[in-house]
C-alpha cells in the first residue's frame, strides 16, 4: 500500500459519528491559506529595497515589476482550476487539497529561493505559477465536497469556505508584516526568510484541513432531511457533465454575471484609497484612506457569507438580481455622494457593493449545484472561475484606462471616478439581463447514467 | 440511487469527542481568523476618527 494512499478517495468516507460540521473549518484552513494572495501588496516596497536595504539600488526591482506577481498567480489560479477540475472531482477533496498544499506552499518556498539569489524569473515561477496552480487547485477542491455535506444549505456552506479566502488576507497582512519585523537585519530586508516561514506555516495550516476532510458515504442525506419537490424550476436532481455544461447557454450567462460583477466589485478596490482622498481632499487624510480599504476588505469577507446564506432562502436569481439592481443604484450614488460631500454616504455605498462583490463569489457554486446538480461541480465551478482571470485582467485596465481619460480631458481628479462608476453601473444592468435569461438546463444536456460516457467512468461523485 | 442513510451524521454530536473535535477544529480556524479580523478593524478606526 501506497505511503500516500490516505489521501484517496475511499480513504476518506466518513465513518459513522463523523460530523459534517468538521468539513466547514477543514475548507475554510485551506481558504485562509490560499486568501493570502490578497495580501501580497504588502511585500511591494520591501521587494523594492532588496539590495538597497535603505532606499532602491539600480539593480532593485521595480513596483510595476512586482505587481505582475500578482496578476500572474491570478491567471495560474483561473488556468488550474478550469484544467485541473475534472481530475480534483475524480480523485477527491483530500488528494486535491494536499496537492494544493504542496503547490502553495512550495510556490513560497521556491519564491524564497529568488529573492534570496535576487533572481525574479524565479520568484515568478515558485509564486506566481507554481503558488497559482495551488490558489486554484485549493480554491475549487473544497466546494463540490461541502455541497455535498450540505444539501439542505449549500450556499450557507460553500459561503462558509469562501469566506476565507476573503478572511485570509487579515491574517496574512499583519503576520507577514511582523515576520519581516522580526527577520529584517542591516544586511537583509527579511523578505526571502518570511517566504520561508510563510511556507512551513501554510503547509501546516492546510494539512490540518486535508486531514479532517471527509465525503459522505454514499447515499448519505442529513437526518431528517428529505429533497425539496422542487418548488423552484431552476435546481435540478439531475446532473450535466463538465464537458456538456460549458455547451449551455447557462453556464455562459452566469459566466457574464460573475465576470461583470468582479469587474464592478474591482472598480471600486483597485481605487478605493486615491479616491476617497481625492474626493473628499481635505477631508479624509491617508491614515483614514487605509482605514477605508480595511473597512472594505472586512464587508468583502461578510458578503461573502451573508449573500450566499441568504440565497439558500430567496434563492439564487433573486440574490443576483439584488446585486445587479442595488449594485447599479450605489454606483450612480458615489458621484452624487462626491457632489454633497457625504462621507458617510460614500462608504455605504461602497461597502455595500464589496459585501455583493464578495457575493458573488461565493453565491455562485450554489448556483452552479442548483443548475447543474452535484455530480461535476468542482469542475464546473473551476471552468466558470476563467471569468474571475478576465475580470482580474479586464477591470483594472477598464478602470485606470477611463479615469486616465478623464483626466486628460481636463477634468479635475475627483470627478473624474464619475465616468468609471457610470459604466461599472451598465456592466451591472447587463449582469441583471443575463440573470433574467437564466432558466433550467434542458433535459437534453442531462446525464444519462448508462450512457457511453459513463461506461467510460466519467462521473465520480455521482454515488453522492 | 440508494435509499438515504441517515446514520452517519447528525448536526447535534452526542459524543463527547466529537464535540471536543468540533471545538478544535472550529478554534483552530476561528482563533486566527478573529485575530486577523480584529487587526483590520482596529486599522478601519481610523476612517471614523
Amino acid at each position: 500500500m501506497s505511503v500516500l494512499s490516505f489521501l484517496d478517495r475511499e480513504h476518506s468516507v466518513a465513518k459513522p459519528g463523523y460530523s459534517r460540521w468538521l468539513v466547514p473549518p477543514a475548507a475554510l484552513a485551506i481558504h485562509l491559506s490560499i486568501g493570502q494572495a490578497y495580501a501580497f501588496s504588502v511585500f511591494k516596497i520591501p521587494m523594492t529595497t532588496l539590495l538597497g536595504i535603505t532606499a532602491p539600488a539600480p539593480v532593485d526591482w521595480k513596483q510595476g515589476t512586482i505587481a505582475h506577481l500578482f496578476q500572474v498567480a491570478i491567471a495560474f489560479l483561473g488556468i488550474s482550476a478550469a484544467v485541473f477540475g475534472a481530475w480534483l472531482d475524480r480523485v477527491g477533496p483530500r488528494r486535491a487539497m494536499f496537492t494544493s498544499a504542496l503547490c502553495f506552499s512550495g510556490g513560497f518556498i521556491v519564491a524564497a529561493l529568488g529573492v534570496a539569489l535576487h533572481q525574479f524569473w524565479i520568484v515568478v515561477l515558485g509564486y506566481g505559477v507554481l503558488g497559482g496552480v495551488g490558489l486554484g487547485l485549493g480554491y475549487i477542491s473544497p466546494v463540490s465536497t461541502l455541497i455535498k455535506w450540505f444539501p439542505d444549505r449549500p450556499g450557507m456552506a460553500t459561503g462558509l469556505a469562501i469566506m476565507g479566502f476573503g478572511g485570509g488576507a487579515m491574517i496574512a497582512s499583519p503576520l507577514s508584516v511582523a515576520l519581516m519585523a522580526h527577520f529584517k537585519s542591516p544586511m537583509s530586508m527579511g523578505v526571502a526568510q518570511t517566504f520561508l516561514a510563510l511556507g512551513v506555516i501554510y503547509f501546516l495550516f492546510m494539512m490540518f484541513g486535508v486531514f479532517t476532510v471527509r465525503v459522505p458515504a454514499p447515499g448519505w442525506a442529513p437526518a431528517g432531511y428529505q429533497p425539496k419537490a422542487s418548488a423552484n424550476a431552476l435546481i435540478t436532481s439531475a446532473n450535466v457533465e463538465v464537458n456538456t455544461a460549458i455547451k449551455t447557454p447557462q453556464f455562459w450567462l452566469l459566466w457574464i454575471m460573475l465576470c461583470v460583477n468582479v469587474t464592478a466589485g474591482i472598480g471600486i478596490i483597485e481605487q478605493a484609497s486615491p479616491m476617497i482622498q481625492e474626493m473628499f481632499s481635505g477631508r479624509v487624510m491617508a491614515a483614514a484612506a487605509a482605514g477605508f480599504v480595511g473597512l472594505l476588505s472586512l464587508l468583502n469577507m461578510i458578503g461573502r457569507f451573508f449573500w450566499s446564506s441568504t440565497s439558500d432562502v430567496i434563492g439564487r436569481k433573486a440574490t443576483y438580481a439584488t446585486f445587479f439592481t442595488l449594485g447599479p443604484l450605489c454606483y450612480f450614488l458615489i458621484p452624487i455622494t462626491g457632489a454633497i460631500g457625504s462621507v458617510p454616504l460614500f462608504v455605504l455605498c461602497c461597502g455595500i457593493i464589496l459585501t455583493m462583490y464578495g457575493g458573488g463569489f461565493a453565491t455562485i457554486p450554489a448556483f452552479l449545484r442548483d443548475l447543474f446538480g452535484t455530480m461535476q461541480v468542482g469542475a464546473i465551478h473551476g471552468r466558470l472561475l476563467t471569468a474571475w482571470s478576465v475580470a482580474g485582467i479586464v477591470g483594472p485596465m477598464l478602470v485606470n484606462t477611463i479615469r486616465q481619460s478623464q483626466i486628460d480631458h481636463g477634468v479635475p481628479k475627483a470627478q473624474a471616478y464619475g465616468a468609471t462608476m457610470h459604466i461599472m453601473a451598465v456592466l451591472l444592468l447587463v449582469g441583471l439581463v443575463c440573470d433574467f435569461l437564466v432558466r433550467p438546463v434542458a433535459t437534453k444536456y442531462h446525464f444519462a447514467v448508462g450512457s457511453a460516457r459513463d461506461a467510460a467512468g466519467v462521473p465520480s461523485g455521482a454515488a453522492t | 440511487m440508494s435509499a438515504p442513510n441517515v446514520a452517519p451524521s447528525a448536526d447535534i454530536p452526542r459524543d463527547p469527542l466529537t464535540v471536543i473535535k468540533l471545538l478544535l477544529a472550529w478554534s483552530i480556524v476561528g482563533v486566527p481568523l478573529a485575530w486577523g479580523v480584529w487587526q483590520v478593524f482596529q486599522k478601519s478606526l481610523a476612517l471614523f476618527r
